[in-house]
Parts: structure tokens; sequence; C-alpha cells
């Protein structure tokens, strides 16, 4: 049910009236804020018309950028298979709109690109899309159907899935007759990085972040690999675990050894101490890769991507880190054409090529992140091409192989990005040495219950 | 509301007696009117909406949930608020007094007829008030990048050990307000140059011919002409000082560990996880404590012939 | 006035911080001139001279109508301003009238109020009213703003009654006092007024960016957001290189027409306001 225009002029009214407040003892009823928003969830159904029957116009947002043209041209490719549906493809700040235009319910657009980690907050005022997504459901990466199902309906046509990988330097290893495919735990990646350094005694191996946000991001992808996360399914908080003191405990003796760098993502320092050769292991996201295409001079073809090692032997060789959904909002106009449109561009063939594969702003296609759609992760089947600036290694195969092990997660909880105040700045202090495994969960679970979970 | 009284009269109020004429009664009336019509149209609502919203918990979906209190009680027993106050505390010592001393120098110098490449000069000073804060965040950030940034660099060159600008509790405050110095000094200038130039060169002339020395001249005439801008000044920037956001936000995110979470970043940060109600009784309690410090400077630097 | 010529050591000491003022707008757009990847690999040093940037920001945002909006929005929000501002800090500076505090406090508070707790409410008025993606959204609110108010009672405050009670004595109106006395005596006062009035139309970002959605309303912050919006907060996957490029190319794009202004203006903003200031 969407609100009709009456409910919002009433709310005015209740506002207005600042005698209503001092009579709300209570609740805030008639002139509660949020009377104005989305009511009940609505439940998208199956668009009946067929491809050439369907027919309509519809505005869907986009960030901007390289990944907007490559989005662009995909649509042509909508276009022709759906020719009634005009696409109206805009580039908007979505962080600073998308969730004020939902409360608001005015001009929605009838789609929009968005964060895995804002989707799970927003959950009312967007289509429940599961009677849609059911026929494709055992075909998603169970990542990206975790983070995009809350209380068991699904909110988001799961796009991207941005593997964790081992980012290393192939002549470095060589040179210190270190296998990179021996690479098997992270035990294995500490001992490996002690090898490196007595080798070349300037190097200081394994990249370790110094922006608190992305600090936390690279932890939940590690949480991911062993299969928890920051809360459960029910919004629970399981930072005091086996898996989570596994991580820290790990950051801490790589910073006791000095095998650590700590630089900023791609920030000048970062990007000096990589090109300088004082970091050889970055564990990362599959969008690293742009670094040795797009930043990097002197190391450019020298580095590799590996699956990432494995926190206990055999476990999961990655874990997701980021990501991005299409959502519908509950008030679009057309919401049965941008389901159209979404399905096209993650589940049908056609789509998905025309967004990972070759394309005038990628020649060798989009290399920053895999569809979570499995039927299109088949290692022989590469969407995008060997990367001359890895040394024509074929990154699609290592990917997909990699994405093929990453576990389940849970809907991201909307005040995950305020979190890093206490458990991103926390994790600093760990690799400062100012405060041990124990002292992180500890102090940053006290403050996320107490400023973040109870006030939610 | 003697709060207000007060604020009201600090300016001069000397025209206050009484006039018969009902088009004199009438008159302020209707020259106020069209501020209040914009203010009735669209103020009010946000206002009532605003104020009814921190009395609540919302998040943006939903019902809201009436907690009486319970959001300012929240924030005032939160270290994480006062932390936030006490960093823009901080902000404000490192800006206020001194733009209000750089403004006012650069104003007297801006305005000397005998200063050569005088345009070149305010050129430099004012431009960067016009430049857009998110580009220019970066240059902050190369800047002052603790190994590879210029004026380390510099400090290299001298003899001088890295400093981590950006990087240490210690100097996070001072680079970020250096970056609110730089874009906003040129506003300040603006203001006092207008304050000053309300001084009738006439009087100067009168008093150079009493024989006052120039120094004299400047705390007895320039100081005392120009004290109602500064006013003015304090107030409008301690009021920027308490509600900046943007230059945390794009240079340092807040960091390193807090220590350049301003009140109004603290403030924003509530708003973008959709703690709506909490952010409300944030907005709340920075009007009421801008409020307060405003007056305090109001009061301080009110011109001697007014008494309250 | 009676004015010294600065002395050697006070003109080095002006360059040098002069020098300092300018660098980081030099650097933005000597950066924004430079291959883009070479702003985060080689961010100090200037490179081999590109349009690449700009070609790329033009075909990308539609940053012509956000001069042309940004035009539209300042001549009229500005001449609202520049008009009711000035009558609204007369009447608080120089009458006396029930309600006065009450009133003026009502000023302050609404100059004191963050403005990002009013958009979500504001945002719901306009969806009440249908002005979302309308110039009236964009104009009205704030068009007779409390910062412009607050600063004309103070230099209005600063007038000799006398002069005032003058102009009453020769028989004006109310409002012909106001226009014919004030107005030519707080010139330097209305100059300020007029820039500070232009830059805060100018660069106001957070409320155009929600209450706008399609392109032809955009204004030119709302466009420098748009492209913004990929180095700011969070930098997931992001092909950051090219945006800071773009971003660049329309940040200095952006200053440019009012540093234009400033250059070509200043002789006559600063001396102009000098001179008419002599008589008061």
């Amino acid at each position: 049910m969407t609100p009709s225009p009456m409910d919002r002029r009433g709310f005015l009214k209740g506002a207005l009236g600042v005698g209503a407040l001092a009579a709300a003892g209570g609740t805030l009823t008639a002139c509660a804020p949020g009377t104005g928003g989305a009511a009940a969830p609505s439940r998208l159904a199956k668009p009946s018309a067929s491809a050439t029957a369907a027919k309509g116009e519809i505005t869907v947002w986009n960030r901007s950028g390289d990944l907007f043209k490559v989005f662009d041209a995909a649509i042509g490719r909508f276009r022709e298979a759906y020719p009634g549906v005009k696409v109206n493809h805009m580039a908007v700040d979505i962080d600073a709109k998308l969730a004020n235009t939902l409360i608001s319910g005015t001009d929605v657009p009838d789609g929009s690109f968005w964060d895995d980690a804002k989707i799970g907050g927003q959950a009312e005022h967007l289509y429940d899309l599961s009677d849609l997504i059911a026929p494709y459901r055992d075909q998603i990466a169970p990542y990206k159907l975790s983070v995009n199902t809350v209380a068991g309906k699904i909110y988001g046509v799961p796009w991207d899935l941005d593997p964790g990988l081992l980012w290393y330097r192939e002549d470095i290893l060589q040179e210190a007759g270190v296998d990179p495919a021996g690479l098997a735990t992270y035990d294995d990646l500490l001992t490996a990085s002690r090898t490196v350094r007595d080798k070349f005694p300037k190097t200081k191996p394994i990249h370790l972040d110094k922006s608190p946000f992305l600090g936390q991001l690279w932890l939940e992808m590690l949480a991911n690999q062993q299969g928890t996360s920051l809360t459960d399914a029910q919004g629970r908080l399981r930072l005091d675990s086996a898996e989570y003191r596994r991580i820290f405990t790990w950051i801490q003796d790589a910073v006791k050894d000095g095998l650590a760098t700590r630089a900023p993502y791609l920030e000048p320092a970062d990007v000096n101490t990589l090109d300088g050769g004082q970091q050889v292991f970055v564990p990362w996201a599959i969008w690293w890769s742009f670094a040795p295409q797009q930043l990097l001079k002197a190391t450019k073809g020298k580095w590799r991507a590996a699956p990432l090692p494995a926190w206990t032997p055999g476990g999961a060789r990655s874990g997701a880190m980021g990501g991005s959904s299409f959502v519908i909002p509950a008030q679009a106009k057309n919401p049965e054409l941008a389901w159209l449109l979404y399905e096209f561009l993650c589940f049908k063939e056609p789509g998905y090529t025309a967004l990972y594969g070759p394309s005038s702003v990628y020649p060798g296609g989009l290399s920053t992140s895999v569809p979570s759609f499995t039927p299109a992760l088949d290692p022989a089947k590469p969407l995008f091409q060997p990367i001359d600036a890895l040394g024509g290694q074929d990154l699609w195969k290592v990917a997909v192989e990699a994405a093929a092990t990453i576990p389940a997660a849970a809907p991201i909880p909307a005040w995950w990005a305020k979190s890093v105040d206490y458990l991103g700045n926390n994790m600093q202090r760990l690799m400062d040495g100012t405060m041990s495994p124990d002292d992180v969960i500890g102090e940053s679970a006290e403050k996320i219950q107490r400023n973040l979970i109870d006030r939610s | 509301m003697s709060a207000l009284t007060t604020m009201a009269r600090s300016g001069r109020a000397a025209g206050a007696r009484p006039r018969s004429r009902r088009g004199t009664r009438l008159s302020p009336y209707l020259f106020v009117a069209p501020f209040f019509l914009v203010f009735a149209a669209f103020g009010i609502y946000p206002l009532v909406f605003a104020l009814q919203l921190s009395f609540t918990r919302w998040h943006g979906a939903g019902a809201a949930t009436w907690v009486g209190l319970g959001n300012y009680a929240y924030l005032l027993t939160s270290p994480e608020f006062w932390a936030s106050l006490g960093n823009s505390a901080v902000m404000w010592l490192l800006i206020v007094p001194i733009q209000i001393v750089a403004g006012l120098a650069g104003a007297v110098l801006l305005a000397n007829a005998k200063l050569r490449l005088r345009g070149l000069f305010r050129v430099a000073f004012l431009a960067p008030f016009v430049t857009p804060l998110v580009a220019m965040a970066q240059v902050w950030i190369v800047v002052f990048d603790e190994d590879y940034g210029l004026v380390n660099h510099l400090l290299n060159l001298v003899g001088l050990p890295d400093v981590g600008w950006l990087t240490s509790t210690a100097w996070s405050k001072p680079t970020l307000a250096l970056l609110f110095l730089w874009k906003t000094t040129g506003f300040a200038i603006i203001i006092l140059l207008a304050g000053l130039q309300a001084v009738p060169a006439a009087v100067y002339e009168a008093a150079a011919i009493d024989g006052a020395s120039r120094r004299r001249q400047f705390w007895s005439l320039t100081v005392p002409l120009v004290r109602r801008s500064m006013a003015f000044l304090v107030v409008v920037q301690t009021l920027a000082v308490f509600q900046m956001f943007a230059e945390p936000f794009v240079v340092t995110e807040g960091g390193p560990y807090g220590s350049t979470t301003t009140a109004g970043l603290y403030l924003y940060d509530h708003i973008t996880a959709s703690d709506l109600g909490t952010g409300a009784a944030n907005s709340f309690l920075l009007v009421l404590l801008v409020f307060g410090l405003s007056l305090g400077a109001v009061r301080l630097l009110r011109p001697k012939d007014e008494v309250s | 006035m009676n004015q010294t010529r600065p002395g050697p050591v006070q003109y080095a000491l002006l360059a040098l911080l002069a020098a300092a003022f300018l660098y980081p707008i030099w650097w933005a757009v000597s950066s924004s001139l430079k291959p883009a990847a070479d702003i985060i690999t080689d961010p100090l040093s200037p490179g081999p001279v590109t349009l690449d940037n700009y070609r790329a920001m033009f075909a990308d945002v539609p940053i012509g109508t956000g001069f042309a909006n940004t035009a539209l929005v300042l001549a009229v929000k500005g001449a609202m301003t520049m008009f009711f501002c000035p009558l609204a800090g007369y009447a608080f500076a120089k009458y006396a009238f029930p309600g006065k505090n009450l009133l003026f406090g009502i000023v302050l508070l609404t100059l004191m109020l963050p403005t990002l707790v009013l958009i979500i409410p504001l945002l719901l008025e306009m969806s009440a009213l249908g002005w979302v993606n309308t110039y009236q959204a964009l104009i009205l609110p704030g068009s007779i703003d409390a910062f412009s108010i607050f600063w004309m009672r103070q230099t209005i405050a600063a007038i000799p009654d006398e002069l005032i009670d003058a102009g009453r004595v020769d028989g004006a109106s109310e409002f012909g006092v106001f226009a014919r006395v004030v107005l030519p005596v707080i010139r330097p006062g209305l100059a300020a007024l007029a820039v500070l009035t232009t830059m805060n139309i100018y660069n106001d970002f957070v409320w155009p960016v929600v209450a706008v959605n399609d392109t032809s309303h955009q204004t030119l912050q709302v466009v420098l957001s748009t492209l913004a919006q990929n180095v700011t907060g969070n930098r997931i996957g992001a092909d950051f290189a090219t945006v800071w490029g773009e971003l660049l190319a329309a940040g200095s794009i952006a200053m440019l027409p009012l540093l234009v202004i400033f250059v070509l203006l200043q002789r006559h903003f600063i001396n102009g306001i000098l001179a008419g200031s002599v008589k008061g």
C-alpha cells in the first residue's frame, strides 16, 4: 500500500498544530513523523506482459563515473530486447539523495543502484522482490542473497560480488623462494612474510589499511570468509567470537613482527610504498585490480592475484568486501518495468555480458568485480579478458573460483558505517599496539551495543 | 526570553522613543513581514517537525516512538557527545581569535591606498572563499600527507622531522582549522572591511590634526568602530565552527581516533545513520549552546556607550 | 586616511602569504590539466598538459545547465535578499516596537538551527506542495535569510539616529527614509552583503542536492556533488583516478566566474564603497 497525498497533508496539519505537541503524552500517533513515509512494504509480482508487449517509461538512478557509461551501454542492449520500454538513466549523488527521497515519497525513481550496506536499513521503503527472485534464488551467490534478505524477504536484486583476493608481487616471491600456491592459511602468509622480510630487509610485506572505514570493511571480508559478520540476521552483535578473535590476533602478530605496512588505501603513501617495493602482499577485494591497471607505474605487470589464504585448513578461500544491488522503491511508478531491466542486467546473459564484457569504456571488460549470478561465473567462460597489468594473468578464473567459496552472511545493519567510530578506530589502535584483541572486542562491543543497537 | 531581549538590545536601539504617527507604528512590522511570511511558509513546519522528532525515535520509516526526553538524556550522558563538543571548542579556539586578528589586519591592509599590487593581494586573500570545498579538501590530503606531502618535504629541507598533520591526534585539529581559516578569512576580511570603511575618513583626519599617533588612532578609533562587525563575525563564525561537518568529513572522516569529529559531524552521523530523533535532539542542544556562546561574545564586544 | 606605505619586509611577508593562499587553487587548476592517474600518483609536480579531464567532464555531466540554473536562482534569490533583508535589518536596528525582541529572537533561532536537521521535514513539505523538482523549491526556502538580516541590523545600527530623524523632519515617509537616507549611507555594508549573498547562493549544495532530481533543474553545486560522490565518504570500488580528474575540472570551471568577477570588480568594489562612506 502506498500512502495517498492525503496522508501527507494530514501529517502536515498535525505537525503544524503546535497544540498537538503538548497533547501528545504517550505515543505520537496521528502526527507522528513517519506516517508520511511508506507504510507496509509491498510485494512485487511478476509482470504479465511479454518482452515485446512491455511498454512504458522508467527512471533509474546510478552512480556517476565510468561505471555509469558501462551501464548506459548495457541499458542500450535492454532496449533491443524490450523495445517498448524507455529508460531514463540518471547519474545522481545516491548517498545524499536516495534515503531522503524514499522518506518524502515524491518523485521516487523506479529503481536505483545502492550499496548493500544501505539496503537492510531501508527495507520498509522498498518492494519485496522475493517472488520475482525465487526462480533465480538457487543460482545467486549465498553472500549476496543473505545481505539482501531482511526477515525472510528479499529487497535487492543482487548485482556484483566482490571477492577478496591475495594480491602479491610475483617477482619478489620468486626471488625469495616463496611459492604463492603454498599460501594455504593465514599462518602460511605470516611465515612467507618473514621469509620475504629476511631476504629483503626493507620490506614490510603485508598491507594493513590506515583508513578506519576501509579497515573495518576489510575486517568484514575476513569475518565473512569464516561464515560470520558483525551482526546476525536478527541484528544481534556477534563480535565476541572465536572468528573475530582469530583475525585480531593475526593482525597483532603481523604488527608485532614488523611485517605490516600501514597505509591509507591508494592515497599517495600507499601508492608509493606499493611502487617502492615495501608492500608485497595486499589481501584485498578484487577492485584493487584497478591499482596496477591505472595507478602503479614501477610495479605494473609484477602483481598477481591468488585466492585468500584460509583461516583454518580447508576453510573458505575468499570473503566479500563491499558490493551493490538494485532496489525498487515501494513508490515506484513502474516497478514491473524496473524489475525487467534489473532481471535483464543481473540474470540474463546478454545483460551481464554487456556489463562485464568488453566495452568502449573498458576494452578488456569490467574487472573490478564479478557477477553474483552463479551461471555467469564459469571459470572457462571469462567475461573479462586477461589483464596485461597483471602480467597477462587470467584474473577471471582466479576470481570466480575464489568467489564460489564465499559463505553467506547477514543483512548489514543501518548503523554499520557509524560503528566505524568504535570498531574501525579500535582496530587502528590494535595496529598501533595500544589495544589487545580482547580490548578491541570488549570495548567496541560495549559501545556498539549502547550507542547503536540499543537505539535502533 | 530574557536572553533574547539582551541580544536584541545589544544592537543600539537608540531610535527607541515613542512615536505617535500611525505609519511609524505599523512600518517596522511591514518591514520585517517578508521574512516572517517566508518563515511561516517554509520555516515553521520544519522547525516544529524537528522539535517533535527530537522527542521520538524514528529511523525514516514506520511509526515514530515517543521517547520523551530520552534522546536528550542519551546525548547528555554520552561521552561521544561531550567529546564532539570538546573537539569543536578546541577548533573554535584555533579559529575564531586568529580569524578576528588576521581579518582585521587584512582589512586594514587591503584598504591601504599606498599598498602596491593591492589588487593582486585582494584577490589572493579573498579567492579561497569562492572555491568548492570538496576539490580543495584533496589539496589538504595531498599537501599534508605525512610521508609524501609538500609541507613535510619543506620541513625536512630545513632539517625538521616529519609531522603527522592529518594522522596524529595532536595535529589533526590545527590542520583542519587551517583549512577553515584559509577558506573563510576572505569572508572575515569582507565583513571587517565594510565596518572599517563605514568609519568616515573625516574622523581620521580630525584625529590626525589632534596629533594622535597611528597606533592610538587604531586602538581608539578603528577598533571601537568595527566592534559591531567583530561581534557579528564572532557570532556567525561560532555558529559555523560548531556546525562544521564538511571539512572533517571529506579530509579526515572525523579521525584520527575521533579527534576531528566535530559537533557538526557528530550530528551529521546521526542523520546519515537514519537516527533522526537523536539528530534532531542534538541540533537543539547545539542551538542552545551556540546561543549561549554568541550571547557571551556579544556582551564582551558591546560598545562601551551601551548599557543593558 | 592617514596610511603608511608598507616596507620591504612587509611586502615579502605579504607575498609569501599570498603565495600560500593561492597555492591550493593553483594546485587544483593545474591538476585538472594533468592526466587523471597522475593526480594521485604524482600529486605535487605538474604533468603534461591535457584537456582530457575537461572533455570527459563535459561529456558526463550537464555543467552548462548547472550554470544556467545557478544564474537563475542567484538572480531571483539574490534580488529578494538584497531588497528585503536591509529593510528588516533597518526595522530591527532603528525602531522600538512591541514584540521586537521575540521576533528578532526567531530570526536568530533560524540562523542557529543546523540546516541538516531541517532537510527531511522541508522535503516532506515540498512533497506535500508538489514542489519537488521546481525552481520555487530552490529559490523560496531561505530566500530572505536570517544571516543577511542580522548583518544588515548590525550595519544599520551604526548610523547616527540624528541622520534618520533629520530625514523624517524633511517629511519623508518611513520607507522614504530607508530608501533615501539609510541605503546610501550603508553602501559598504550592502556591497559586502552582495558579495556574501552571491557566495552563499552560488556554493549552496545541501538543500539543492535533495530538492531537485531531474537534470534540467540541477544547479552547479548539484552537478559537482554528482561528481564528488565517488571521492567523499567511502571509496569502495570507485575508479577514482578518473573521478578526481573530472571533479577538479568541474571545480576549476565552477570557481572561474566568481574569480573573474572578483578580479574585474575588486577595484570598484573596495574603492567604490570607500568613496560612498565619506559623506556619512
